[in-house]
């Protein structure tokens, strides 16, 4: 018997991590010729004596190779890779030149476009894509954080058959029989879960399968209750002069809130000196971003939202408190007053009871979603269901707790889970399938205003992935399916054959298909919706949202979005109840203590978060913690909220009962102070006040004498960059902070180092509240390097590892730095983040392979920060150079300028007066944070000006 | 006069033989031993802190941001002041002539240079990179880069590496005419030899002693004005900066007095029981103590008045700033660490107006004590309390020390420890040659 070589085992091992991998390892131990391998010194060959004859010749051959290999293995590590060139040089790839690709993102069942930045081949970064409606050129967080799943090495790597490694061959051997099966009974026994997806070409997909087997049934569905196909309302925002949200967050959670937001930032920005402000009225349960921007928000729980709205409309104020009545008023008021231009938008996780009251303001909204997993899990339960192909979803983590969806899923037979990651769904399958990431595939989507996009790859499937439209292939019977052609087949309908190439040439190339006609997508099933709690007065109650950052539970292993502080509670790694100061007050509970909530029937244990802001009587939990089988990232972090809701009242339950347990669980928060003492530091003023006063903000400041030098003027032909941060913009949605992780690559640190307070992130969202705790008054105020003309962080600097170049930019020499960390101490504004430890991803992780290669990885013991990205700055300058030009303004756009929705940050050359940074910068409102220090920023504010009643 | 440095019992002999003895009989002394084997059970603490910190970082410490200094910072400041005393000691009271530091300067000086060996480490331990420390000095090098000089961390290194020199010169030159007694006097052929080299050939001749006088009078005058310039650069270190609670002018001389302070103490603390038990009140006598306590109390006074300065500078400037900061130093987050250094520094040191206590060793070597934990935690005070709140409340965090922060401090007091023993059992802790004179002059009163 034969040995196992080296590779064989390893092609053994291939793509089996943790608990699996040991697994194989005692499989394969109990095969004689691995049991050999083991116990073998030598490669087999190398130390048998030859069966031949050994001739002096061969002899003297060996030991002269021994030799000559003995010296090899002294020579310094060689890299593991083997460097070959190409033997014919890819179109378009040029070292250092990056190349992007237009695609898009499917979110909530919404396409959102995007451009894929490549570095020789590499995705790594993801900008905006202006030509899509619901991007404009913005992303969100959750957007810039996508490429990091990508790279993820927990990813699935290969077929999974009962949680032992296979192969797609023996998934197809086990498909064809399935599916003679179905031929016979129609596909009465299937069953297919896939997550709402308007993508036309899924859509034809399952028109297909559903004529193929007509018995068929096809269920959507998704914790966010998303359904794809039910008609959403659009708003134009940007002509509204009264908006009122009734617990709807249009700023960050809808599929085109990153319109919404643009929209809405062209009403509040003070521009030319004047402002002519929108007004927001924000009646809502829990603290949103959206509520943070309001002129008037008034926290209420869903009984008194319900209270307030009637009384709106029966035009008394009688069963208010003063609060609600004062409101009440003013809404009425303005409402009568801006009848032709007002917007009234309503959740659509509200109560029905609101969105029917909240109707009668004006508002529109979608016919609440059918449920449409109770009837897949009562068909499970009860055997009709034999085969089931879980597209995508995780149900039998994400379900509601009632439906018991991991018992029901082990009653199918064949079982078959499609997904990016092995979880907890595809531990429970039969078959588990890699899902290639959207990175990796071709698809198509639609907009959240119907514009199709179509999916391409930015890079070929890193591991043995295939995507949805290939799975569904092969149940239409191509065992060979090509993504590219499917997609293909779907467009080719829309256009005469001669017109095709170049249109979807096209189309690939922007991003949004224009001239092509998209399929009609096909009507989803209908089944029973959930019934609505009754609202009733002094019950305590239970909303579930959608985590801010980690969706729901998806994003579970994407570390950046992980350490993402949570917008209002700057949480990062963990959830947690949040519930308003007075009631903590009353039930004796402070943050971090440990609760056991119980509704439903059900119980969980969660530790608390104290939310000012947050409605009395209303304790809100964010879905998508407690996973088990996230990942290495996941894994364990927070508490399952699922665990709690109930398929009948998905958004809110009522009576929620919570007992103290006496434990704590540490949470780490970035912030730990939220109030500004009274300190100067985000400036707000009425619209009224900034009519009287433009210069308000900074009115007070007198300069003060310095011992240090003037900047001298640089001549012509020299940039003095600056950069402007909008707060009355500004929603605070943490787009800038992932974009510059992406950018900069800024390691992540885990929950332990943030607890002290060792964060990386380079660009900081610092939020406060103002006011009383229970009403306050919600600000954020994004914080980078300020780059300071006097810059007290270099003058302390002992080995000049910090120093100033003569653009202005305050620049890091990280190769120089000693690690002193006196810079950090001096600075002002804290801006400076340190390598305690060795942070970056290391050089053989999958991660480094995303690494933005024009910007240094910091090693341990080295001082890190903003630096306006220099890298953006030296790659403007190299393209004017080669042009004989200056760099023109809105050249260099740095990466969080360029995520952000709203425009808030501006960038560019103060020095040129027609500049827009240096527009920006003469408007009254403009003023420096710590101006007193007379540190002479470069980074500036717009003051804030809200328009209440 | 001179009999209150001085018993009348003692001869040129005695003192030879009670000093040298010292090094010479008692070599199988349990309390030694088991001292040693105490003080580098801690060394090896401090060891094994050491190889965790090169293989981790900096980050098994509990510094952060905004307090990017914690224990290593207080431990260097805290080290540096101990060594303070035995220079101010030996060489400021030399110039002035004063004859009670005879008995005591050697045993101070050894305190100085130990304390400095503990303080040097710090500064290049805190590095985030510390295999690049040598970038702080000044070297010809191809990058064409030198330090910057406008930074107090690199007038620091200056002032250290000086302060260091100076020390160890001044601490060996008035050990030589010692070695060579220790010469005359051991009846081992080994030790004669490296005590032969140890101390240069030294005769005893008048020629020597002019040329050693010279020079021992120009390295005190040298080492005089470093316990200025130390601590003033260890005050401006933070003074320089714009942190509230430590851009303040009063800084370098509070740092200089405080250094005093904490110098006088620590030799309190160490001489009383040395004294004991070596039994060498003959030399290290009661007036002796009674001088340091003084000395202890007058330096206390100059530090309270520093604390008054700064809240009283808080108050004026009208800075919010400072005033937040002055406030919550006493009320915070770190009210008790302000509490015991208040007790320690400021209350407990009135007992020095007492007679009684300043003639009661124990008293005053448990007052002593005290200050000693209170100058360290008045360091803390100094580096966390002003860092941890400065200007953006959104940055605001506490600090604690790790594990490991409190190993590495704990181990550096056997590092010292060690040296301690190793110096008592070793060398002459008092000076020979000096009581030898100090007997002449009496005889000749």
């Amino acid at each position: 018997m034969n040995a196992l070589s080296k590779t064989e085992v390893r092609a053994e091992l291939d793509g089996k991590s943790g608990p699996q991998f040991w697994r194989s390892l005692d499989e394969l131990a109990d095969r004689p010729e691995f049991r050999e391998f083991l116990e073998r010194e030598f490669p087999a060959g190398a130390s048998e004596w030859p069966n031949d004859q050994l001739s002096r010749r061969h002899f003297l051959g060996l030991l002269g190779a021994t030799l000559a290999l003995a010296g090899v293995t002294g020579c310094t590590r060689a890299p593991a890779d083997k460097i070959v060139p190409y033997v014919k040089q890819p179109e378009n790839v040029v070292p250092g030149q990056p190349l992007y690709y237009a695609t898009a993102m499917p979110l909530h069942g919404r396409g959102r476009g995007i451009l894929v930045k490549t570095e020789m081949g590499r995705p790594i970064k993801i900008e905006g894509n202006p030509a899509h409606p619901d991007s404009l050129g913005a992303t969100d967080a959750i957007t810039q954080a996508a490429v990091l799943s990508l790279w993820d090495p927990d990813r699935s790597l290969a077929p999974y058959l009962h949680n032992r490694i296979s192969s797609w061959p023996a998934f197809q051997a086990e498909l064809l029989a399935v599916l003679q099966k179905m031929d016979a009974d129609g596909g009465a026994s299937t069953r297919i879960l896939a997550e709402p997806d308007l993508s036309p070409t899924l859509a034809r997909q399952r028109q297909a399968l559903l004529a193929k087997y007509p018995r068929l049934r096809w269920h959507e569905w998704s914790p966010a209750g998303a359904t794809a196909s039910a008609p959403k309302p659009d708003y134009d925002l940007g002509k509204a002069d009264l908006i009122v949200a009734i617990g709807s967050d249009f700023l960050s959670e809808l599929p085109g809130s990153l319109r919404y937001t643009r929209q809405f930032a062209v009403r509040r920005r003070v521009l030319n000196g004047k402002a002519n402000p929108n007004r927001l009225y924000v009646l809502e349960s829990t603290p949103t971003l959206t509520g943070a921007m309001a002129d008037e928000r008034l926290p209420a729980a869903p009984d008194r939202i319900a209270a307030v709205l009637h009384s709106l409309g029966a035009m008394t104020t009688e069963n208010l408190n003063a609060a609600e009545k004062q409101f009440a008023e003013k809404l009425r008021a303005d409402l009568a007053q801006f009848t032709g231009s007002k917007i009234v938008i309503v959740g659509a996780s509200e109560p029905p009871e609101v969105q029917t009251l909240a109707a009668t303001l004006g508002a529109r909204f979608p016919a609440a979603p059918p449920d449409q997993l109770t009837d897949l899990a009562r068909n499970l339960q009860s055997g009709n269901v034999k085969q089931l192909f879980i597209l995508g979803a995780n149900p039998v983590y994400a379900a509601p707790f009632d439906l018991k969806f991991r018992e029901a899923v082990a009653k199918a037979t064949f079982a078959v889970h499609l997904a990016l990651y092995r979880d907890e769904t595809s531990a429970c399958c039969r078959w588990h399938l890699p899902q290639a990431h959207f990175l990796e595939t071709w698809s198509d989507i639609l907009a959240s205003d119907g514009t199709p996009s179509i999916l391409q790859p930015a890079i070929s499937p890193l591991y043995s992935g295939r995507s949805e439209h290939e799975l569904l292939a092969m149940m239409l019977g191509d065992f060979q399916p090509d993504g590219y052609e499917i997609v293909r087949e779907t467009w080719r309908a829309g256009a005469p054959n001669d017109d095709f190439e170049p249109l979807w040439r096209e189309s690939t190339h922007d991003g949004v298909v224009r001239k092509l006609s998209a399929p009609a997508a096909g009507a989803a099933l209908v089944a029973n919706a959930p019934t609505a709690p009754r609202l009733e007065a002094n019950q305590t109650y239970l909303l579930f949202r959608l985590d801010p950052t980690i969706g729901d539970g998806r994003w579970s292993n994407n570390g950046w979005l992980q350490e993402l502080p949570k917008p209002l509670t700057k949480l990062t790694w963990d959830n947690a109840a949040l519930i308003a100061p007075a009631m903590a007050d009353r039930l004796g509970l402070t943050n971090g203590d440990v609760v056991e909530l119980r509704c439903n029937g059900a119980t969980v244990e969660a530790p608390i978060w104290i939310l000012p802001g947050q409605a009395d009587r209303c304790v809100t939990i964010h879905l998508g913690y407690g996973r088990s089988q996230a990942g290495s990232v996941g894994n364990g972090c927070g508490f399952d909220a699922y665990q709690l809701r109930h398929s009948t009242t998905p958004w809110l339950a009522v009576g929620l009962e919570i007992k103290k347990t006496g434990r704590r669980r540490e949470l780490a928060t970035t912030q730990h102070h939220h109030s500004m003492e009274g300190r100067d530091i985000i400036r707000v003023a009425s619209a009224a006040t900034f009519r009287g006063k433009p210069n308000f903000a900074s009115a007070s400041l007198t300069s003060k004498a310095s011992l240090l030098p003037e900047t001298p003027p640089l001549g012509p032909g020299r940039y003095a960059w600056g950069m402007t941060v909008d707060l009355g913009t500004c929603t605070g949605c943490n787009a800038c902070i992932s974009a510059c992780q992406a950018e900069n690559n800024i390691p992540i640190v885990g929950k332990r180092q943030v607890l002290m307070n060792r964060e990386m992130h380079w660009i900081r969202i610092d939020r406060y509240f103002e006011g009383s705790a229970d009403t306050p008054r919600i600000l954020h105020m994004p914080v980078l390097c300020m780059q300071c003309e006097k810059a007290p962080c270099e003058i302390v600097c002992p080995v000049a590892a910090t120093v100033h170049d003569d653009e202005g930019l305050n620049a890091m020499v990280y190769n120089r730095c000693v690690g002193t960390r006196f810079c950090s101490n001096n600075c002002p504004y804290k801006v400076r983040r340190f390598n305690f430890l060795e942070y970056s991803a290391p050089a053989g992780s999958a991660f480094a392979q995303r690494q933005n290669p024009n910007v240094t990885v910091r090693r341990r013991g080295v001082m890190e920060k903003c630096t306006y990205c220099l890298q953006r700055i030296t790659a403007a300058r190299i393209a004017s150079d080669l042009q004989s030009r200056a760099i023109r303004d809105g050249e260099i756009v740095t990466a969080c300028q360029q995520a952000c929705p709203a425009e808030a940050i501006v960038f560019g050359d103060i020095q040129d007066r027609r500049s827009r940074v240096s527009q920006r910068k003469s408007e009254p409102v403009n003023y420096s944070l710590l101006d007193e220090l007379n540190t002479k920023p470069r980074t500036t504010y717009l003051a804030r000006v809200t328009n209440p009643a | 006069m001179i009999d209150r440095v001085i018993s009348p019992e003692e001869t040129y002999d005695s003192v030879n033989e009670r000093i040298s003895a010292i090094v010479f009989k008692r070599q199988r002394s349990w309390g030694w031993l088991i001292g040693f084997a105490l003080a580098f059970l801690l060394l090896s603490v401090l060891v094994g802190s050491l190889f965790w910190l090169f293989f981790r970082g900096v980050g098994i410490w509990g510094i952060n941001i905004p307090v990017a200094w914690g224990f290593a910072i207080i431990n260097y400041v805290w080290w540096i002041e101990i060594a303070q005393g035995g220079t101010f000691i030996s060489a400021v009271l030399l110039l002035f002539h004063q004859q009670w530091r005879t008995s005591v300067n050697r045993f101070t000086e050894a305190v100085t240079l130990f304390a400095l060996a503990c303080a040097g480490l710090f500064p290049v331990l805190h590095l985030g990179r510390p295999q690049y420390a040598f970038y702080l000095m000044p070297y010809p090098n191809t990058l064409g880069l030198w330090p910057q000089f406008i930074s107090p961390l690199v007038w620091d290194f200056f002032a250290v590496v000086t302060y260091g020199s100076v020390s160890i010169l001044f601490w060996y030159m008035g050990l030589v005419p010692d070695l060579a007694t220790l010469r005359d006097r051991t009846d081992r052929k080994y030790l004669r030899r490296l005590y032969s080299i140890m101390s240069f050939g030294w005769r005893n001749s008048a020629r020597h002693w002019n040329h050693y006088e010279t020079t021992y009078k120009v390295i005190a005058a040298l080492a005089a004005p470093l316990v200025i310039s130390v601590h003033s650069i260890v005050g401006l270190d933070f003074a320089y900066t714009i942190v509230p609670g430590w851009h303040s002018t009063i800084f370098p001389p509070f740092f200089v007095v405080g250094a005093i302070f904490s110098g006088f103490a620590m030799v309190l603390t160490l001489v009383i029981p040395v004294r004991a038990i070596y039994r060498l009140h003959n030399v290290i006598t009661d007036n002796h103590l009674r001088n340091m306590a003084k000395m202890l109390l007058a330096m206390g006074m100059f530090v309270l008045f520093g604390h008054f300065s700064e809240l009283f500078m808080a108050w004026f400037s009208g800075d919010i700033y400072d005033q937040y900061h002055a406030t919550h130093e006493a009320l915070g987050t770190y009210a008790p660490v302000f509490w015991i250094t208040f007790v320690c520094n400021i209350v407990l040191i009135q007992l020095l107006w007492f007679k009684y206590v300043r003639h009661s060793p124990v008293i005053l070597f448990l007052v002593a004590g005290a200050v000693n934990v209170g100058m360290w935690t008045e360091r803390y005070l100094n580096v966390v309390g002003s860092l941890h709140r400065d200007y953006l409340p959104s940055s605001w965090a506490i600090y604690h020390g790790s594990f490991w922060d409190w190993s590495t401090f704990i181990g550096s007091m056997g590092l010292f420890l060690t040296l301690l023993f190793l110096f008592v059992r070793f060398l002459p802790l008092v000076s020979i040659s000096e009581v030898r004179r100090l007997v002449y002059e009496r005889d000749i009163e």
